[in-house]
Order: structure tokens, then C-alpha cells, then sequence
């Protein structure tokens, strides 16, 4: 494996666990998706570029780009809708369901 | 010029890491800022002039800045930075296993794993990856308008989640 493939394979896995691992804030697991979503448009662009893609392939980080950042947008509103609602984003007080 | 490349990719995954120990979110913010720009300046090492600044103008002007004053939501007296044990915890576990997989995954690194996309052999006005986004304006002309109509799509989504009201699932009031 190439040292950036490693870099941004890694970068994907660490964006991953961080979100699955999360802590107490509801926002830093949005940010670990978007640093899930920045590791995949460096991957898209260096596959384009290290392996000489034809050129139709080089516009798929900016597809990315687009749908991620609608992807921001609905999380950052939900991250609004929970602190208008529980006062709060901690995770712990997202407990209505809870038995 | 190599070393460069290797101390970037460095910076982003140790980046990363800081951003995926979970700490308060302004850290967490300040710490996806750095690899961003540490992305920028990979995608530049390898030729993807364009892309890298695209990636600066909208992911970090963008996409970021929302983030950091929405980061705002999340603000308590005494925000815990990478120093505070929980976070640094998970700091060294995320390191030590991104040095286990690079023991067994890291092996012949050399220096020609470096490369660029030009049109043409030698230099060429037409970059490769300028080339690709200008082909969504003509071969992928769908592509933009069902782009275009997401992104008018994620709009009204954002106005309904935040505006709810009586009928909208978030709200208790």
C-alpha cells in the first residue's frame, strides 16, 4: 500500500471509530463525518491524479463535495432542531426512548 | 520534495486523530482546519492544483466556518482540550493502532509512488483534474441539474428541521 493510501485509509478508519466512539456532544460526531467526508475527497482526487484516470473520473470530488456538504447542512439542522428542543446537544439527554 | 509529501500525510492523520479523540468542539473544529489545509497541501504535491483550492474555498470557507460558530451550541465553562485524560487516551489508542497497521501494511515505500496528472506528456496547459470538473458542464450535464436539485432539495429540508413548529417531529412544544 502507497504511503498516501495508507494516509488516507487510516484517515477514514480514525474519522470512523471517532464517530462510533462518541463522547458527550452531539456535534463532534458531525464533525467526525466530515472529516469522513474531507478523507474521501482527498482519496477521489489522488486516485484521479496518481493513476491517471480518464477525465470523466475527475469529477467525482466535486459530486462529493456538493453531496457532502447537503449532508452538513441536514446534520448541522438537526443539531439545531435537538438544542431548540432538550436545551442542550449532549447525548445523554437524548433519552425520550429510553425504558 | 518526497519529505514534504510524507510529513503532509503525517499532519493528516495525526490531525485526525486529534479530531476523532473527541474533545470540545471548538478543539475538535481547530483540529479538522488543520488537515483540511494539510489536505490542500497533499492534493497540491501531487498536482491537483484545482481541486485543493476548491477544497479550501468550500470545505473550509464553507462547510467549516458553519461548523465552528455552530460550535457555539456546544460551549461550557470549562471546555476539555487534548490534555484532559479521556480525550488523551483515546489519542495514544488511535495512534498506536495507526502504527500497528502501518507495521504490517507499510512496506516498500519508495520514491516513485509520487506522480501528477497532466493531459500530455511533458507540460500542458490543461491539468487534469480542471479537465474533469469542466467535463460535469458538458458530458455530465445531468449530473449538475439532479446536483443542483439536491442541494435546492437540502434547503428545504434544513428550513423544515429548523422551523418544525406543531408538525414537525423535533419539537416538544
Amino acid at each position: 500500500m502507497t504511503p498516501a493510501h495508507f494516509a488516507f485509509s487510516s484517515a477514514f478508519m480514525l474519522g470512523l471509530a471517532g464517530l462510533a466512539f462518541h463522547r458527550t456532544h452531539f456535534i463532534s460526531a458531525l464533525l467526525c463525518l466530515e472529516g469522513l467526508m474531507l478523507s474521501l475527497f482527498i482519496a477521489l482526487s489522488l486516485w484521479t491524479e496518481l493513476f491517471n484516470l480518464t477525465h470523466n473520473s475527475a469529477s467525482m470530488p466535486m459530486i462529493l463535495l456538493a453531496f457532502s456538504a447537503c449532508e452538513a447542512g441536514t446534520g448541522l439542522a438537526l443539531l439545531v432542531a435537538t438544542t431548540r428542543t432538550h436545551s442542550t446537544n449532549r447525548l445523554k439527554n437524548l433519552n425520550l426512548l429510553q425504558c | 520534495m518526497s519529505y514534504m509529501m510524507y510529513v503532509l500525510l503525517f499532519g493528516l492523520v495525526l490531525g485526525l486523530v486529534a479530531v476523532a479523540s473527541n474533545p470540545s468542539p471548538y478543539f475538535a473544529a481547530l483540529g479538522l482546519v488543520v488537515v483540511s489545509g494539510v489536505g490542500c497541501g497533499v492534493l497540491v504535491s501531487s498536482g491537483g492544483c484545482f481541486l485543493s483550492l476548491i477544497l479550501f474555498l468550500i470545505y473550509l470557507g464553507g462547510m467549516l466556518v458553519v461548523f465552528a460558530y455552530s460550535a457555539a451550541m456546544a460551549a461550557e465553562p470549562y471546555p476539555e482540550g487534548w490534555g484532559s485524560w479521556p480525550a488523551l487516551r483515546l489519542m495514544v489508542g488511535y495512534v498506536l493502532g495507526v502504527g500497528v497497521a502501518w507495521v504490517f501494511l507499510g512496506e516498500g515505500w519508495y520514491e516513485e509512488d509520487w506522480g501528477g496528472f497532466d493531459g500530455l506528456v511533458g507540460v500542458s496547459v490543461l491539468r487534469g483534474d480542471m479537465v474533469g470538473v469542466s467535463v460535469m458542464y458538458s458530458s455530465g450535464g445531468w449530473l449538475l441539474v439532479v446536483g443542483g436539485w439536491v442541494l435546492l432539495l437540502t434547503l428545504f429540508v434544513v428550513l423544515e428541521l429548523t422551523r418544525g413548529l406543531a408538525r414537525g417531529a423535533l419539537r416538544a412544544v
